[in-house]
C-alpha cells in the first residue's frame, strides 16, 4: 500500500539521485580508460591517445555531476525542502543567508561531497600540467573518486547491507515508522520547520574552515598519484618536479586549514585556547608533518639521489593517513575521546572507510614491493657536514612527532587488543595537553635548531670551519634575545628555555641566510621564508601558551599551564571561574570587571552579556583604559537546556583577553510593581538610579505597540539617571481601546528597571507610575575570563609558513626544467 | 663506527624513551573501589544518579559542583567537580569523569558526557568541561 503525500517536491532528489549515480559511473569509466591509456601509453601510442581523450570526457561528466550534486543540494536547503532529512536534520528556516553554506559540512554526505569537489577540481590541474604522469596519476585519483563518490550512493546490497548514504534520502525513508508519516499531509501538519544547524557551526570561521581543510585533504591525494605514477611507470626523475611543486600546495592548503580550525577554536569555543591536542586537531595535523617529512627527503632525492624509498614510503603513509583520520573521526571509534560531536554513521560507513583504508596500503605495498629492488640507491654514506644527513635527521623528527601523536590518539582504536591481552582498560592521559606538551616540546627544541642551522649547510659536503664560526656568531645574537625575551617573560624551566632558544636561533638563522648568505631574485627564498615562518610559530606557541593567565582568578602570579609538575595541582588551583553580580565591581589580574546587564535582539538568537573591563593605575588611582567585553551564549538552544556559549575576545598587538560566560542566573521575576503618583517634571529616586517625570505625550508611539485606528493613546516621558550606565529614555504607553486600559510597559534591561503607565489623574494633570527594580544580586554570571600574551606572534609565524609554501612552489613552477 | 651511526643511534634510543614515557602516561578506566586503590588519576565512567541532589552554587562557590554517580559497578560515590556546571549534565546517559577519590569523593577536573540526541536513537558527545 502506498500513500500518496502532499506538499512534498519530489523532482531535487530524483535529479540528485541521477547526477550521483551519473559522478559515479563516469568516475568508474574514466578510470578504466585512464588505466588502458597508460598500459597501451608505449605499445600504441595511438590507442592510448583515444583512451585518454575518452577518460578526458567521462571526468568531464563526472565534474559536471559533482557540480549539479551540490546545486541540488543548495536547492534543497536554500528552499526549506523539508521532506529531505538533509535539510530537515541540518538546516531551519531562521538561519541567515551565510550559513547556509555550514549546513553542507555539518553533515557527512556534505563533507563527502566538498571532498570530491575539490578532487574534481586538482583533477583537471593535474590533467593540464602533469604531462606524461596524466594517464597513471589520473587512474588513481579517478580510482579515489569511485571510492568517494560509492559514500554518496546510499545503495542497498542486501536489505542489512548499505553503500554509502545520500544527502537525497526523504525523511519519511530515513525515519521509517514514525507515525508521523501516516498523515499524508504530515509536511504542513508536523514539520514546521528544520532541526536547525549546531550552534558551534553558527560562525563565520565554519563557513571557511571546511573548505579550506577539506582542500588540504583532497591536494595530499596529488602528490601521492605521483609516486603510484613514478613506481607504475618506473621513471624516478619526471615525477620530482611536479611532486614537490604539489607538496608545497598541499603544504600550505592543509597548514592553513588547521590554523582556521585554531582560529574557530579560539573564536567560538570555549575550551580556551586555539589547539588543545583533541583527537580531532590531531589527525588533519599528523598528515601534514609526514607530507613535510616526505618533502625534505624528495628534495634530498632531487640533489643527491638518496633517499628515494623513503620519500615514496612517507608519501603513501601521508595519503593513508588522511583516510586514517577521515575513519577516526567519522565513525564514532574515538567515543568519548573528542569534543567534536561527530557520530557513529553505523558499520556501514565503518567498513566501507576501512575497506578504502586497506586498499591504499595494500596498493601502495604491492607497487613498492615490485619496484623495492630496482629503485635506484647510492650505498655509499652521506657526510655528516652534508645537509642531507641532517635533512633526513629532521624529517625523522618530524616522523617521531607524528609517531607520538597518532600513538596516542589512537588509543581507543587499540583498547580492546590491550584489554584482551593485559586484562586492562587503558585510557588517554588523564592530564591531555600536559602530555602532549612534555613530549611535543622536545621534538619543537630539535626542529627550531635543525630548521635554522640546515639552510647553511651543503649538499654532498660543507666546509665546516666557516660554517661553524657563522653559527657561533648567530647562537651569540640568539642568546642574547633568547636572554631578553626569557626575563621579559619570566621563561623558566629547563625544556622552555631551550625552546625559546631553539627558535630565536632559527629566527635569527633565517634572516641572515636569506638576507646575507642568498643572493639572486627574492622569489628563491621561499624556503628561508617557510622556515622564518615555521620558527616564529614556535616562538608563538611558547610565549602565548607559557605565559596563557587565567584573569579570573583572583589571585596574583601567573599560572603556568605548561609546567605543572603533578596534575593534581592543576586540579587544586583549578578555581578558575569567578561570580559577577549585575553592577558590582570584581578584581581580575590587572583588571576590574563590572557586568552590566545582559541583552538580545530579534535578529540575533543569541544572548549578549556585557561585561566592562578598567585598568586602573595603582598609584593614580586613574583608570588608564576602559572597555566593553560582549560575551554570548545561546541560552536553552534546541534540543538543549542551558547555555551553548561564545567567548569575546579584546585583541591587542601583544596580547589578547579572552572571556566567556560559564552559568548565568536571573532570579524570577516577582512581579512586585511600586505605586508613585507623578507631576511633570518630579524626580523619583530608585535603588541605583533617578527617574524625572518629563510630561506626558499625546498619539505616542513606540516600537513593540501597533495601534489601532480606534486607540486613544498617551504616553509618559521618563527620564532614568544614573551613575556609571548613562541615561534612559523610557516610555511607557497607556492606551484606551474599546472603553479599556491597555498599558504598553518599558524597561531598562541593563539596569534591571521596569516601569508602567498604570494610569491617569486628569483633575491633578499627573501619571501613576509604576515601577519595578530588580535587585543586583538577582542577577549574576559565572565568567571566566583568559590573558593570552603574543598569540598574534602565532598567528603571524603560520601565516608566513603557508606563504612560503607558496613562494617555493611559484619559484619551482617558473625555474627552468 | 662512523660519527653519523653514532648520531642515529642517539636518535633511536630518544625515540624509544619517548615512546616508553608515552606509554607509561597512559590512564586506565576505573571503578571507584579500584580507583581509590590506585595512586594515580584515573578515569571512571558512570551514570548520574539523578535520585540524589545536584548542588552547584555559584554564590557561595563558583568553582564547585557536586552530584552523586553510579560507576559501572553499581557502587555510588559523590563527586566533586573544580568548575561550573556542566551543560545539560542532567540529561546525560554517561559521564567520563578524570579525576582521582579522596575521603569517600572523587575529584575531578574534566568530565565528558554522552546525552541522547533529540532525533536520532544514538548518543552523542557533547563535550569536555574542563574545569
Amino acid at each position: 500500500m502506498t500513500t500518496n503525500f502532499i506538499g512534498e517536491n519530489l523532482l531535487p532528489g530524483q535529479l540528485g539521485h541521477f547526477f550521483i549515480i551519473l559522478s559515479f559511473i563516469a568516475s568508474f569509466f574514466s578510470g578504466v580508460c585512464f588505466f588502458l591509456a597508460a598500459k597501451s601509453e608505449t605499445t600504441d601510442p595511438k590507442a592510448s591517445l583515444a583512451w585518454k581523450r575518452l577518460a578526458r570526457g567521462s571526468f568531464l561528466f563526472h565534474t559536471i555531476g559533482i557540480i549539479a550534486i551540490f546545486s541540488v543540494l543548495y536547492y534543497v536547503i536554500t528552499h526549506h525542502l523539508f521532506e529531505y532529512n538533509y535539510a530537515y536534520q541540518h538546516s531551519n528556516k531562521e538561519l541567515p543567508m551565510k550559513y547556509l553554506l555550514s549546513c553542507f559540512w555539518e553533515g557527512q554526505e556534505g563533507s563527502f561531497m566538498l571532498w570530491t569537489f575539490w578532487h574534481c577540481v586538482l583533477g583537471w590541474a593535474v590533467i593540464r600540467w602533469s604531462k606524461g604522469l596524466e594517464n597513471r596519476a589520473m587512474t588513481v585519483i579517478s580510482g579515489t573518486q569511485v571510492a568517494l563518490t560509492t559514500m554518496l550512493l546510499g545503495f542497498y546490497l542486501t536489505p542489512e547491507l548499505k553503500i554509502g548514504s545520500t544527502p537525497f534520502i526523504l525523511l519519511r525513508d530515513a525515519m521509517v515508522g514514525a507515525p508521523i508519516f501516516s498523515d499524508p499531509n504530515y509536511l504542513a501538519n508536523f514539520i514546521k520547520d528544520g532541526n536547525g544547524l549546531n550552534v558551534l557551526l553558527q560562525n563565520y570561521w565554519m563557513v571557511i574552515h571546511p573548505p579550506v581543510l577539506f582542500l588540504g585533504f583532497a591536494s595530499t591525494l596529488v602528490p601521492f598519484s605521483f609516486i603510484i605514477a613514478a613506481l607504475w611507470k618506473g621513471d624516478y626523475s619526471s615525477f620530482i618536479k611536479p611532486t614537490i611543486i604539489a607538496t608545497l600546495f598541499s603544504g600550505a592548503a592543509l597548514g592553513t586549514g588547521i590554523m582556521m580550525g585554531g582560529a574557530w577554536a579560539y573564536e567560538s569555543l570555549n575550551f580556551g585556547g586555539y589547539w588543545a591536542w583533541d583527537p580531532v586537531e590531531n589527525a588533519s595535523l599528523v598528515p601534514w608533518l609526514t607530507m613535510v617529512a616526505g618533502l625534505h627527503t624528495l628534495i634530498i632525492f632531487k640533489a643527491t639521489g638518496r633517499s628515494l624509498k623513503i620519500t615514496m614510503v612517507l608519501y603513501a603513509l601521508t595519503y593513508a593517513l588522511v583516510w586514517y583520520s577521515t575513519f577516526l573521526t567519522r565513525t564514532g571509534v574515538l567515543g568519548d575521546t573528542s569534543v567534536h560531536a561527530f557520530t557513529g554513521e553505523g558499520k556501514s560507513l565503518y567498513w566501507h572507510l576501512l575497506v578504502v583504508l586497506g586498499t591504499i596500503l595494500i596498493l601502495s605495498a604491492i607497487m613498492m614491493a615490485r619496484r623495492w629492488r630496482s629503485m635506484p640507491s647510492i650505498p655509499t654514506e652521506e657526510a655528516l657536514s652534508s645537509r642531507e644527513f641532517w635533512m633526513t635527521i629532521g624529517a625523522f623528527v618530524f616522523i617521531l612527532s607524528a609517531a607520538h601523536i597518532i600513538l596516542v590518539t589512537s588509543i581507543p582504536v587499540y583498547a580492546p587488543l590491550v584489554k584482551w591481552l593485559s586484562g586492562k582498560e587503558i585510557a588517554p592521559p588523564n592530564e591531555r595537553e600536559l602530555h602532549y606538551n612534555n613530549v611535543q616540546v622536545w621534538i619543537a627544541i630539535m626542529l627550531g635548531l635543525l630548521s635554522g642551522a640546515t639552510l647553511y649547510l651543503k649538499f654532498k659536503k660543507t666546509e665546516t670551519k666557516a660554517i661553524f664560526k657563522k653559527f657561533l656568531i648567530l647562537g651569540g645574537i640568539a642568546l642574547l634575545l633568547s636572554l631578553f625575551i626569557g626575563f621579559g617573560q619570566k621563561i623558566s624551566g629547563i625544556q622552555y628555555v631551550l625552546m625559546l632558544f631553539s627558535a630565536v636561533f632559527a629566527i635569527v638563522a633565517c634572516v641572515y641566510y636569506a638576507f646575507g648568505v642568498q643572493k639572486g631574485k627574492l622569489k628563491k627564498r621561499g624556503a628561508a621564508l617557510t622556515h622564518f615562518g615555521f620558527a616564529v610559530t614556535l616562538l608563538g606557541v611558547l610565549l602565548s601558551s607559557y605565559g596563557k593567565e587565567v584573569l579570573s582568578i583572583n589571585t596574583t602570579g601567573a599560572q603556568i599551564d605548561l609546567g605543572k609538575s603533578d596534575p593534581m595541582d592543576a586540579l587544586k588551583e583549578s578555581q578558575e571561574n569567578i561570580l559577577l553580580f549585575r553592577g558590582s565591581r570584581v578584581a581580575m589580574g590587572d583588571y576590574f570587571a563590572t557586568y552590566l546587564g545582559d541583552s538580545s535582539s530579534k535578529e540575533d538568537p543569541r544572548q549578549f552579556f556585557k561585561v566592562r573591563f578598567e585598568r586602573i593605575d595603582p598609584k593614580t588611582k586613574q583608570t588608564i583604559e576602559e572597555f566593553v567585553l560582549y560575551p554570548d551564549a545561546f541560552v536553552n538552544p534546541k534540543g538543549q537546556q542551558g547555555l551553548s556559549s561564545n567567548p569575546d575576545t579584546r585583541h591587542y598587538l601583544n596580547r589578547d583577553i579572552f572571556t566567556y560566560v560559564n552559568s548565568i542566573y536571573k532570579a524570577p521575576d516577582k512581579g512586585e510593581y511600586k505605586s508613585d503618583t507623578l507631576h511633570a517634571g518630579d524626580t523619583l529616586f530608585l535603588a541605583n538610579s533617578m527617574m524625572v517625570f518629563e510630561g506626558f505625550e499625546r498619539d505616542a508611539t513606540r516600537e513593540g505597540y501597533r495601534p489601532r485606528q480606534e486607540d486613544v493613546t498617551v504616553g509618559a516621558k521618563l527620564k532614568v539617571h544614573t551613575l556609571e550606565e548613562g541615561n534612559y529614555d523610557l516610555k511607557p504607553l497607556l492606551v484606551v481601546r474599546d472603553n479599556q486600559l491597555i498599558t504598553v510597559d518599558d524597561s531598562a534591561k541593563g539596569i534591571g528597571l521596569y516601569t508602567r503607565f498604570a494610569g491617569l489623574i486628569p483633575e491633578q494633570n499627573a501619571a501613576i507610575i509604576d515601577t519595578k527594580q530588580l535587585d543586583p544580586k538577582d542577577q549574576y554570571i559565572v565568567l571566566k575570563a583568559l590573558l593570552f600574551p603574543y598569540i598574534n606572534v602565532l598567528w603571524i609565524g603560520i601565516l608566513l609558513t603557508a606563504f612560503g609554501f607558496l613562494m617555493s612552489m611559484w619559484n619551482r613552477i617558473t625555474k627552468k626544467a | 663506527m662512523k660519527k653519523s651511526h653514532i648520531i642515529l643511534l642517539c636518535l633511536i634510543a630518544a625515540s624509544i624513551a619517548i615512546i616508553s614515557a608515552t606509554f607509561l602516561d597512559f590512564s586506565t578506566y576505573e571503578t571507584f573501589t579500584t580507583a581509590a586503590k590506585k595512586n594515580a588519576p584515573a578515569h571512571v565512567m558512570g551514570v548520574l544518579d539523578k535520585s540524589q541532589p545536584l548542588v552547584y552554587d555559584p554564590v557561595k562557590d563558583p568553582n564547585r559542583c557536586t552530584f552523586y554517580v553510579k560507576d559501572k559497578q553499581g557502587t555510588i560515590k559523590e563527586v566533586v567537580f573544580n568548575g561550573a556546571k556542566p551543560t545539560d549534565i542532567e540529561k546525560s546517559e554517561q559521564l567520563v569523569m578524570s579525576g582521582r577519590m579522596v575521603g569517600d569523593q572523587f575529584h575531578c577536573n574534566s568530565i565528558q558526557m554522552k546525552c541522547p540526541s533529540k532525533y536520532k536513537k544514538e548518543s552523542v558527545v557533547v563535550g569536555t568541561q574542563n574545569s
